[in-house]
Formats: C-alpha cells, sequence, structure tokens
C-alpha cells in the first residue's frame, strides 16, 4: 500500500510514451546536425564552427534536460518548456541562411532565446511562474522579443526580409535600442525575483538546488550584460557573447545534478522502507525519517484526540509552529482527521514529492508513534493524580493530627494539670486525694492512646524535626537490635520523609513480625538525587512480596513520589527492602 | 527561683503559670512565641526556662531551637523542653553537648505536680530531667550485648532513675533507701557496664543515656 503511494507520488500524471521521447531526442540531434551545416555552409559568416558549436552547447543540454525532466516530472510543465526552450534556441540558425523566408524566421525568432531562458529560469521548479510578478515579467518580455521585433522588421532595421514594408533606419534603430535596454531591464528583474526566492527559502537549500537557482541568476546577468553591450556597441562583445553561451548552457546540467540528488532523497526513501521493517521505537522512528528527509532537526507531534492537543513523543504537550515562521509542519491525516506532524525546516516544503513518499512509507509506523505517545500521556497524567491523591491524603493527615494536638490534647493536659493543683489543695483527706490521682491516671491513658492515634495519622516528629531525628526512636523500638546509619545532613522534601519514614516502619514491623531475625540495618543515604533507604535483617528471608504485609501500600507510596521499592527475599538469607524516591 | 514559660496554649500557659506561682516560684515572663522567649531571656535571664516544643508560627519546631539556642548562648539559664511526644532523637539533639541544666519531659508529667516541680527545680539548679518513656525506651531496647541482664531488679532501678537525672538524694527518697545505698549501687552499676564512674550527677545522666543508646 505505502510502495503504491509511493508510486504515485513520483509518477501519477501522464508519463510521455518512449516513442515521443526518441522522436524528440532525434529531432533535437538533427537540428544540432542542421545548424552546424547552416553556419559552416555560410562563407559570410566570420567563426562559422565556434558559431554553431556555441549555439548546440546551449540548444541541446536543453533538449537533453528536458527530456529527462519530463520523463522524470511528468507533474510538470517544466520538461516539455526545457525542450521547447531549446528548439527556439536552435531556430535562430535559419539567420544564416540566405534564402529570405529562412532569414525571415531566423531574424523573428532573433531575440526570443534570451526571453525564453528567462521563462525557464522564473518557471523551475513547477512548470510556471510561481508568483503574479514573476509571470508579468516573463510577459513583458515576450512582447519585447516578440512584438517589438515584428515592428522593427516592418520598418526595414533587420536586414533584408519578407515582412519589410517601409525603411526607416532612424525608427529602426531606436526600436532595437528599446528592446536590447528593455528585455535586459527585464533580465534584470527575473534575477530580482530569483533572489527574492532563495532568501524565502529559510534554511540553506539543498546545495545543488542552490547552484541552480544560482547558475539562473547568473545567466540572467550574462543576458543582460550581453544586450547592453549590442545595445551601446561596447567593445568586446563577441567574448561576452561566448560567455553568456557557455553560462546559458550550464544552467541545464545544475538542473539534472539537483534531479539526480533527489532521486537519490528518493532511494533514502528505500531505505526507510527497510529500517520501518525492523519496527523502531518512537525516537528511533524520528531519526529514521529525519535521515530519509534529509534534515536533522525534524520532529514529530502526534495528535491525540482525547486531549484536543498535540504531543511530543513522550506525550509531552507540544505545539506546532506557526505559520511564516522557519520550521514547518507537514500535516498527516488519517480518515479526515490529523494524526501526527511532521515539524521540519520550511526549504523542505519545496520537496513535496519527497514528504509525500517519506509519510505515505511511514503512516503506520506513525500510527503506532502516536498510540506510544496516547499511553505514555495517559500514564503521565495517572502518575501525576496519583501524586496529587497522594499529597492531598497526607495534607488531610497532618490536618488532622494538629487538631488533635491542639484540641483535645492540649485540654486533656490543662485538665490533668488543674486535678494536680487541686490534689495539691485539698491536702489531708486521702479519699479524695486517691479518687483526684485516679482520674488523672486516666487522663494520663486516655492523652497516650490520643498520642497513638495521633502518630497514626501522620508522624509529625517526621515533620516537624526530619526523617534522621524520627528513626531514632524508631530504631529503638524495634523487636530486634538495629544498627541505624543515616548518611546525609539536614531536611529534604516532607513527603519524601513521610515515604521513606512509613518504608522503614513497616519494615522493622514486619521483621519483628515475620522475620524470625536476630538483628537489623536501616540504612538511609542520598545517591544520584535519589533518597534510597534500604532495611535488611539476617532472618528467614523468602518473605511473599505479592500479597500481605503492608508492601502493596509502600510501593504505591513510594511510585507515586517517582520512586521504586524492591524487595529481595531469598530463603534462609534474610530479606532487604530497598526505596529509591528522587529528590527532585 | 525565677521562672520563663513559652507556651502558645493559653489555657495551659495560665494553668502552668498559676501552678508554679502556687509552688512560690517567680514567673517572669509568660510567652506565646519562641522569639519572646529568647527576648526575655537576653534581657533579664530566668533560672529556668520552660518551652513548648511546638510553638507558631509553623508549629514544628520552633521551640526546639529556641531551647537549643538559649544553651548555646546562655548555658547558666536551665531549659526545660515539653512536647506531646517524646522523641529519642529529639533527646539526644538537647544532650548533644551536655545534660548540664537541661530537661525534656512529656506534657502530660505536668498533672504530677510534686513530680513536675521537683524537674523544673533540679533543672534550674543545673540538674537534668529525661522523661521516664526515654528511659524506658532505651532500657527496653534490644541489644546485642548483655550487660543489663547482669544487673539485679535493684540496680535496674536506680539506673533507670539516674539515667532520668534523679540526684543520690532523690532516687534515696523514691527507693526509701539512704543516700549511702544509693552511691554504693550506683559504683556497682558503673562497673558492671563498665563505664568510668562519673563525678557529677549530670554527667553521669549522658553517660547513662548514651551507653543505652549505643
Amino acid at each position: 500500500m505505502a510502495g503504491a503511494a509511493l508510486a504515485r507520488g513520483v509518477s501519477a500524471h501522464r508519463v510521455p510514451k518512449p516513442l515521443v521521447l526518441y522522436a524528440v531526442a532525434f529531432l533535437g540531434c538533427a537540428a544540432a546536425a542542421v545548424s552546424l551545416g547552416l553556419a559552416l555552409a555560410n562563407d559570410q559568416l566570420s567563426q562559422p564552427a565556434l558559431r554553431a558549436f556555441f549555439l548546440d552547447w546551449v540548444t541541446l543540454p536543453y533538449i537533453a534536460g528536458g527530456l529527462v525532466a519530463w520523463r522524470c516530472r511528468p507533474d510538470t510543465g517544466f520538461g516539455p518548456l526545457l525542450v521547447a526552450a531549446g528548439f527556439v534556441n536552435f531556430l535562430g540558425t535559419f539567420e544564416w541562411v540566405t534564402s529570405d523566408p529562412w532569414f525571415t524566421i531566423g531574424v523573428v525568432f532573433d531575440l526570443l532565446p534570451p526571453v525564453v531562458f528567462l521563462h525557464v529560469f522564473l518557471a523551475f521548479p513547477g512548470g510556471r511562474p510561481e508568483r503574479r510578478f514573476a509571470g508579468v515579467v516573463v510577459a513583458a518580455a515576450y512582447v519585447t522579443a516578440i512584438g517589438l521585433q515584428l515592428a522593427r522588421m516592418m520598418l526595414g532595421g533587420a536586414g533584408h526580409n519578407l515582412l519589410e514594408l517601409t525603411t526607416q533606419p532612424a525608427a529602426a534603430q531606436a526600436l532595437l535600442m528599446i528592446q536590447l535596454v528593455g528585455t535586459s531591464a527585464v533580465c534584470l528583474a527575473g534575477i530580482g525575483v530569483l533572489a527574492a526566492r532563495r532568501r524565502r527559502a529559510g534554511r540553506p537549500l539543498r546545495r545543488t538546488r542552490a547552484l541552480l537557482v544560482d547558475s539562473f541568476a547568473l545567466g540572467l546577468v550574462m543576458i543582460a550584460v550581453l544586450l547592453l553591450a549590442e545595445a551601446f556597441g561596447a567593445p568586446g562583445v563577441e567574448p561576452i557573447r561566448w560567455a553568456a553561451f557557455a553560462v546559458i548552457g550550464i544552467a541545464p546540467v545544475a538542473f539534472l545534478v539537483a534531479l539526480l540528488q533527489a532521486r537519490l532523497a528518493r532511494s533514502a526513501v528505500g531505505d526507510l522502507f527497510i529500517e520501518l521493517r525492523a519496527d523502531p521505537g518512537p525516537a528511533e522512528l524520528r531519526n529514521c525519517l529525519a535521515r530519509a528527509l534529509g534534515d536533522p532537526s525534524l520532529e514529530l507531534a502526534y495528535w491525540l484526540p482525547q486531549c484536543g492537543s498535540w504531543a511530543d513523543l513522550e506525550g509531552r504537550p507540544a505545539e506546532l509552529p506557526a505559520a511564516g515562521g522557519r520550521r514547518t509542519a507537514t500535516l498527516i491525516e488519517q480518515d479526515g482527521a490529523p494524526m501526527a506532524a511532521l515539524v521540519h525546516d520550511r526549504s523542505l516544503a519545496q520537496e513535496p514529492g519527497l514528504l509525500d513518499a517519506v509519510t505515505a512509507a511511514a503512516r503506520m509506523a506513525l500510527d503506532n508513534g502516536r498510540l506510544h505517545a496516547e499511553l505514555r500521556a495517559r500514564l503521565e497524567e495517572l502518575a501525576g493524580s496519583r501524586a496529587r491523591i497522594l499529597k492531598a491524603a497526607q495534607q488531610e493527615r497532618q490536618r488532622l493530627e494538629r487538631d488533635l494536638h491542639d484540641g483535645a490534647q492540649q485540654r486533656l493536659i490543662a485538665l490533668s494539670l488543674e486535678l494536680g493543683r487541686l490534689a495539691e489543695r485539698l491536702g489531708g483527706d486521702p479519699g479524695a486525694r486517691a479518687r483526684l490521682d485516679q482520674a488523672r491516671g486516666e487522663i494520663g491513658r486516655s492523652l497516650q492512646e490520643l498520642r497513638e492515634v495521633a502518630h497514626g495519622i501522620h508522624p509529625a516528629v517526621v515533620s516537624n524535626h526530619g526523617l534522621a531525628v524520627a528513626l531514632e526512636s524508631l530504631a529503638a523500638r524495634a523487636a530486634v537490635p538495629v544498627r541505624l546509619t543515616v548518611g546525609f545532613e539536614g531536611r529534604l522534601p516532607e513527603q519524601l520523609e513521610v515515604a521513606a519514614y512509613y518504608v522503614i516502619a513497616e519494615s522493622l514491623a514486619n521483621i519483628g513480625k515475620h522475620a524470625r531475625a536476630t538483628s537489623a540495618t536501616v540504612d538511609v543515604w542520598r545517591a544520584n538525587g535519589d533518597l534510597v533507604a534500604e532495611i535488611a535483617d539476617d532472618g528467614a528471608g523468602g518473605a511473599d512480596t505479592e500479597r500481605g504485609t503492608g508492601l502493596r501500600g509502600l510501593a504505591d507510596r513510594v511510585e507515586a513520589l517517582g520512586g521504586r521499592l524492591r524487595v529481595w527475599s531469598p530463603a534462609g538469607q534474610g530479606t532487604r527492602v530497598r526505596a529509591e524516591i528522587p529528590c527532585g | 527561683m525565677r521562672v520563663a514559660i513559652a507556651e502558645d496554649s493559653v489555657l495551659l500557659r495560665e494553668g502552668l503559670a498559676r501552678l508554679l506561682g502556687d509552688a512560690g516560684l517567680e514567673v517572669v515572663a509568660s510567652c506565646g512565641r519562641a522569639e519572646e522567649l529568647v527576648r526575655t531571656v537576653q534581657s533579664t535571664p530566668p533560672d529556668v526556662a520552660i518551652v513548648d516544643i511546638r510553638l507558631p508560627p509553623t508549629h514544628r519546631d520552633e521551640g526546639l531551637r529556641a531551647a537549643l539556642e538559649i544553651r548555646a548562648h546562655h548555658p547558666a539559664v536551665g531549659v526545660l523542653v515539653l512536647s506531646q511526644y517524646v522523641e529519642l532523637g529529639l533527646a539526644m539533639k538537647l544532650l548533644a553537648d551536655s545534660a548540664e541544666g537541661v530537661g525534656y519531659l512529656l506534657k502530660d508529667r505536668i498533672g504530677d505536680v510534686q513530680e513536675f516541680l521537683t524537674a523544673v527545680q533540679r533543672v534550674a539548679r543545673g540538674g537534668s530531667a529525661i522523661d521516664p518513656m526515654i528511659v524506658s525506651t532505651l532500657l527496653s531496647r534490644r541489644r546485642s550485648d548483655d550487660l543489663l541482664a547482669g544487673l539485679t531488679p535493684r540496680e535496674a532501678e536506680v539506673l533507670e532513675l539516674m539515667a532520668a537525672g534523679l540526684s543520690n538524694q532523690g532516687i534515696a527518697d523514691k527507693l526509701t533507701i539512704t543516700v549511702r545505698a544509693v552511691e554504693k549501687y550506683v559504683s556497682t552499676i558503673f562497673d558492671k557496664l563498665g563505664l568510668p564512674s562519673a563525678r557529677s550527677e549530670s554527667r553521669r545522666v549522658r553517660a547513662v543515656l548514651l551507653f543505652l543508646r549505643s
């Protein structure tokens, strides 16, 4: 399917029949031979061989280049235009013929070649001038070259020809000046169009493509110089002429090189097919596409319909570049809705065929990439909401603990204090004193219970004084001797310390309940931006890490903070629990 | 004897002030915030400052920090820290340099008026008062050596009271034995635990606590 699309991108338009191409090629060769023959046959011509050589130097490359373009890019009119330019150039040959009709034809087309070259240069690569201004320039050039030429011939200013009506040498000369200066002005305007196009192209064009545009511009410069030199009778017109011909003849060669490079780009598409077969991951897919498109700055964006937004490879929100910037997005659609976008340098937009081929080849892989991005986005969202829920729950527990501390506990203590003062005042009544002491004892037990409840709700000592302080009592109250090592100073984010505290408290409780251990170690340190807490015992091992023991809840707590909890418990070799929680 | 109090609960602060006043102590300042207490101690140092560990504005460790600051800059002022939870780690922070003139008690102890007043006076005179819960946590701690197992029940009782900061006289009164007998027990205990005998009562508090924690 992708292959068919690829083929469509290359040659869905009418491909000329081979016979037509061969016939045109034959005619081209024949034209070259004719011009050579005519030049040699004309005994009034100076340096006939050189003239014929330069004429064919231009004619043949244009016809050949046009044929290649016609075959490879039948979707544009550029190939036939090139061929036409070659033959128009050939028509000038007839000026060398002494017979009137042929000479007349030759003169009519005398000034046409520069204009056709201008047309070719401005029509690249689509076969038509891209902008309205360029179209106007080309039209003006044709009027100057054909219309004014016919007028001048009627005035008898172009040698003896069949169209001559009268002989007005002065008027004809003035007209010739207008023609030459006008045409060179039009050529200069053409150079402006090319320069503007180059500036619009953004990132430096592919080198060959830049070379091509430059060779067009140089050709126009040479034409303009030649015409002006002729108009003002400057010395050394002949060398300028030959130089102009030489440069103009090179333009189709540059075009052929650019075409070849585009072919190489297509072969990169072939490589892409092979790479895609290996089912590359999301990042590798980007690299493959960047290679195939020859744009290392390529980025991919995926459309997530549920979120109604664009996302990058990892599902993070992304934005497409605004129109008119240095970067452009090529949208890839699926069932009429956007699926993915290639964000690339805007110069790539001038190679729509390549973009089409690459996107067609990578469509399925891009669809997979989109699913991956969607999954990542959801995971991210899930992790975020888990962390938020945990944080909210912790804040709520903290608030409850505070309320208990500031409310019930304080009041009970104040009550106990008042009872104590009362007992002091009672003095000698032992019965009343005993009952007051009993009441105080009750209050003391209530306070003890409240203290345990409050600590169960939230370990305030961790929040208020830090993990290191809180671990002292935990280690001292453990069921086995514990060697505690805290390898960092200062405080860490509260959530982290609380999570580590719970992991250690639960692990020590498990050791007391299940491990049949004789000793344990608790180590807490910081490594690579993580807080690491490791609890190890020398007990029986073989702890069931999946069921019960509260480990799952601890893992949830640790994972919600982006960390991970691991348990090693080989039978007979003790149990080791390790939590790694990122600090940032 | 001059006392300064820092406690944010008005109910407790006033109760404490009355309790101390009843016992004939002079309450020179009664503050709701830690910095207020520190200022008072700077201008007119009392014999003892009683500090709630949780004070505004954050109710985290303002009280503890004030206590440590007073201990660092005014060693002559006794500091008694009150808290609704007793934590070994906090006790060790308070006792980091010495046990002289320092106390750390659960707030609940206020209700036991006589014991509380004794503790306040002890701290004011440069002695120590360590909450029995801290001591019992340390004593109940599982140890890999069994040095504590070598003590007789009476010796263990004396050790516990000694660790809480009681003087020999205090221990003698508590156990209704003579001061001589207490001195004998103390020296036997130090021998059995392999500790060098400490000269002052507050030094031995720290020595015993550090031994129990090790």
